[in-house]
């Protein structure tokens, strides 16, 4: 099972609203994955294969040498947005 | 009829278990699998418990800076910290199964006036409910009320906020994101319209914050509990310090009274990082659950999310207004004790959440300038609603903390300035 973690500040608010809007996604594309949200200091420990999070941490996650695809949104309950950026990374992966 | 007993005394008493079996019914609701139904059921369950043993840790750390402080300083110093606040209510005054059937209520009614009046907002910033539900339990019941009038008055107030005050910051969020599609969800939005509106007064033509060239090394203050243990660390060592190594030994024992004064602080953020590890276990399948029910009763509602949604339009002013914030709290700390009011420490992870946000509501309206006066002003706000209500906590048997989020504090300060007087009136 894929896995998807949605990140912000505190790991509670924005994420898990960006995780909704992800998981929508997701289900009109016919991908299955397991979608969680975390804050941003537990996030280089865990084992996801993409991470997804707002443009405004990207310099924090440059400092960490993280093996998953790193995905950044503008707009982080923007469907149209994150499909556009999450369907390559699929492709890649060939979850799609 | 032992059997009825048992559940109600024992059983339902313990609101770990309420908040399970409202996360039951609601995934039964949702047609779940079965299997779904109980792991869904039993996190929230783990959740709240994980939340109480983070509030533990909280208060074990400011019960010993209450101390430190009052040594060091002669005065009482007060953190404040909603999540302390919630959690003590939670565990210590036994008000834990109030504040999840109020939290639950405010759902409910925050689904009706969405449906019924032209407020189509729907709160999804499910930790900001829970400090409401916890703000106006605490007040409400001080206030005189109890049972289902305490929990039906909590979720009247704290549903009319839910629609409010997205309703009020829509014109700005607007601006900010170029669409109408978001709202902003967060219990802070009285203090983003009084800074907006300062902003908008002293920043005319200023220009943009996204101009300013802010230097790399500020990106570590977007790390939450990083920037709170930076003002925690100082704040706990130089406490100690005033207070002195006869005291804190006594306190410390074994161990370097300075460094336990540096471990103590470092409790703290751990306290509040256990916290809301909790709170988040405990919303996981409460949220998803209200937001689809929401939706299928109010299709043209609009999501009201939490306030970080708003930080990639405009980064740098997120930076600025925690800085120009954090400016206001500490000047509010050294002048409201002149004026008899308590002292308020700096409130790190408001400063940052509330702060950032609303330097993006000064910068769209008011530019450079305006967050900077704008942001000062907002610091100050934010400290002198909190102090208006020191006095009643202490009473109330809170240790040596405060609300902080100013809507919340607002719903407190109106069971107490209003509410409570009428139920005295028929008392």
């Amino acid at each position: 099972m894929l896995q998807i973690l949605v990140v912000c500040g505190a790991g509670l608010g924005s994420s898990f609203a960006c995780q909704m809007s992800v998981e929508s996604v997701l289900q009109d594309i016919g991908v299955k994955a397991s979608v969680d949200h975390s804050d941003i200091s537990s996030a280089a420990g865990t084992r996801a294969d993409i991470i997804i999070s707002g443009k405004n941490f990207e310099s924090q996650f440059q400092r960490y040498d993280l093996p998953m695809d790193l995905i950044f949104l503008d707009r982080l309950v923007d469907k149209k947005e994150i499909e556009e950026k999450l369907v390559p990374v699929l492709k890649a992966k060939g979850a799609l | 009829m032992a059997v009825i007993d048992f559940i109600i005394n024992s059983i339902l008493t313990q609101a770990s278990i309420t908040i399970a079996l409202i996360a039951f019914a609601g995934l039964l609701l949702q047609r779940k699998p079965f299997g779904e139904v109980m792991s869904g059921s039993f996190k929230t369950m783990l959740g709240f418990l994980v939340l109480s043993a983070g509030s533990s840790i909280i208060v074990g750390s400011l019960l010993y800076f209450g101390d430190i402080f009052s040594e060091g300083f002669g005065m009482e110093g007060i953190v404040p910290s909603i999540e302390a606040i919630n959690g003590q209510a939670m565990n210590d005054l036994g008000l834990a199964n109030q504040i999840a059937l109020t939290f639950l209520a405010i759902f409910i009614f925050n689904i009706l006036l969405a449906r019924l009046t032209r407020w189509k907002y729907i709160f999804l910033t499910g930790q900001a409910l829970l400090w409401m539900a916890t703000m106006t339990t605490v007040f409400g019941s001080a206030a005189g009320l109890s049972g289902i009038g305490l929990i039906l008055a909590g979720g009247l107030v704290g549903g009319i906020f839910a629609v409010a005050m997205p309703a009020i910051a829509q014109p700005i969020v607007k601006k900010i994101t170029g669409t109408d599609d978001i709202a902003l969800g967060h219990f802070c939005t009285i203090g983003y319209m009084f800074a907006a509106g300062i902003a908008k007064m002293t920043g005319k033509n200023s220009d943009s914050t996204e101009n300013i060239k802010f230097p790399k090394g500020l990106g570590f203050l977007s790390d939450t509990y990083l920037s709170v243990a930076i003002v925690m660390v100082p704040l706990y060592v130089v406490t100690s310090i005033f207070a002195g190594a006869e005291f804190g030994t006594e306190l410390s024992g074994d161990v370097n009274y300075i460094v336990y004064a540096f471990l103590q602080a470092v409790q703290f953020v751990v306290g509040v990082y256990v916290l809301l590890s909790g709170v988040r276990l405990l919303l996981a399948e409460i949220v998803p659950a209200f937001r689809g029910i929401a939706l299928k009763v109010v299709p043209d509602a609009k999501p009201a999310l939490d306030c970080p949604v708003l930080f990639p339009y405009a980064p740098n002013a997120v930076t600025a207004g925690f800085i120009t914030t954090t400016i206001g709290t500490v000047i509010a700390m050294f002048v409201l004790p002149w004026f008899g009011l308590a002292m308020i420490l700096p409130g790190m992870l408001t400063n940052f959440f509330a702060g950032g946000t609303a330097g993006i509501f000064m910068n769209a309206v008011g530019g450079k300038r305006g967050v900077l006066i704008g942001g000062i002003a907002h610091g100050f706000f934010i400290t002198l609603l909190p102090a208006l209500l020191v006095p009643h906590f202490n009473s109330l048997g809170f240790v040596n903390t405060t609300a902080t989020d100013v809507d919340t504090v607002t719903a407190g300060l109106l069971f107490e300035w209003l509410i409570h007087p009428i139920m005295n009136l028929f008392a």
